[in-house]
């Protein structure tokens, strides 16, 4: 470098010279390492690694303040929903019957028990008797396992002028001694339908006054704070079944103290 | 009138399946199966009876249209 062409003469004299200073503002001062006066070329080191540092402690700072925000509004959104959920639980999809015993019966009465529901009528030529039939299979399944919770297995009826309590009581019996038949008056029935979405429509009378009714096949899940979980078409088999309603019973946190 | 109860409901299935056995053998020939077709007819109630009949009338629409005998006519193509 041209200092050193000017000899050792100027060398001397040179050296009485402070090492160059680096002002950044707001920060401590920073000195260069003396070899930069060696003559050795140097990347300008800790003046920009120090201010790397800074970016990315302050960068750092933004990333954590941002992720507390949206933490802080997903905790509030939470709040929304439960108490959403909450309101639900009590008012949605509840009923008024009557047992295949003659007991009234409300969604309440169930509070705490997992539920598969399911709407038909006795005079059903052959899906009933089937979806019946799976939903009790559905439940043996998970009657043999022990750690799981017992299922309760109800039947509503969509033909309450003909299926009485003495009818359900008939019917129910050869499914399953814990299989509960629900009916009652035509507005409570239409009622209870109306919270599940239940469509039925009774068919013409034939000349011995017998009539199909027409509705939709599903069977639901309610949780134990009587929330609507889940539907069963036609299409899933027992062992389907089976598998959601586990899964359903192993994530279920509930919202009712 | 009461429900058919579970016996009950058994007994009309199984003429129900007996008698659609039969048409399936003798390719619809309803002629064949009458005595199938009475005995039937005694096992269930006449709404039944006419619920299995539309059924299988579905059934077999369901077959045929599933073996793709329904195609669009050549005439409609690009209407």
């Amino acid at each position: 470098m041209a200092l050193q062409a000017l000899g050792p003469r100027v060398w001397p004299r040179l050296s009485q010279f402070k090492p160059p200073v680096l002002r950044i503002p707001g920060s401590e001062t920073l000195y260069v390492k003396s070899r930069h006066w060696l003559g050795q070329s140097q990347p300008q080191g800790p003046g920009l690694r120090t201010r790397l540092l800074i970016t990315a402690l302050f960068g750092a700072g933004l990333g954590w303040a941002w992720l507390a925000a949206r933490a802080e509004k997903e905790q509030w959104r939470q709040q929304q929903r439960m108490e959403a959920l909450r309101q639900a639980a009590v008012g949605q999809g509840d009923f008024s019957l009557l047992d295949h015993k003659g007991q009234p019966r409300c969604k309440a009465d169930f509070r705490g028990q997992w539920v598969l529901m399911y709407f038909g009528f006795t005079h059903c030529p052959d899906i009933c008797p089937d979806e019946l039939e799976k939903l009790v299979q559905v439940v043996q399944k998970l009657e043999a396992e022990p750690d799981l919770p017992l299922v309760q297995p109800v039947f509503i009826t969509v033909d309450p002028e003909r299926d009485d309590v003495a009818a359900m009581a008939r019917y129910v019996q050869d499914f399953h001694p814990r299989l509960l038949g629900l009916t009652g008056s035509k507005e409570q029935v239409a009622q209870a339908s109306q919270n599940y979405r239940v469509y039925y429509s009774a068919g013409p009378k034939d000349e011995d006054q017998d009539y199909i009714v027409d509705h939709s096949i599903a069977i639901y899940l309610l949780n134990p704070d009587g929330l609507f979980t889940d539907y069963y078409g036609r299409s899933r088999s027992a062992e389907q079944i089976v598998d959601s309603v586990r899964q359903h019973i192993a994530a279920f946190r509930s919202i009712l103290s | 009138m009461a429900a058919p109860s579970m016996k009950e409901r058994q007994v009309c299935w199984g003429a129900r399946d007996l008698y659609w056995r039969c048409l399936d053998d003798n390719a619809e020939d309803a002629a064949r199966c009458r005595q199938l077709r009475s005995s039937f007819e005694a096992s269930c109630p006449q709404q039944w009876i006419k619920y299995f009949d539309k059924r299988r009338d579905y059934l077999k629409f369901k077959e045929k249209f599933e073996a793709g005998e329904f195609q669009p006519s050549q005439s409609t193509e690009n209407s």
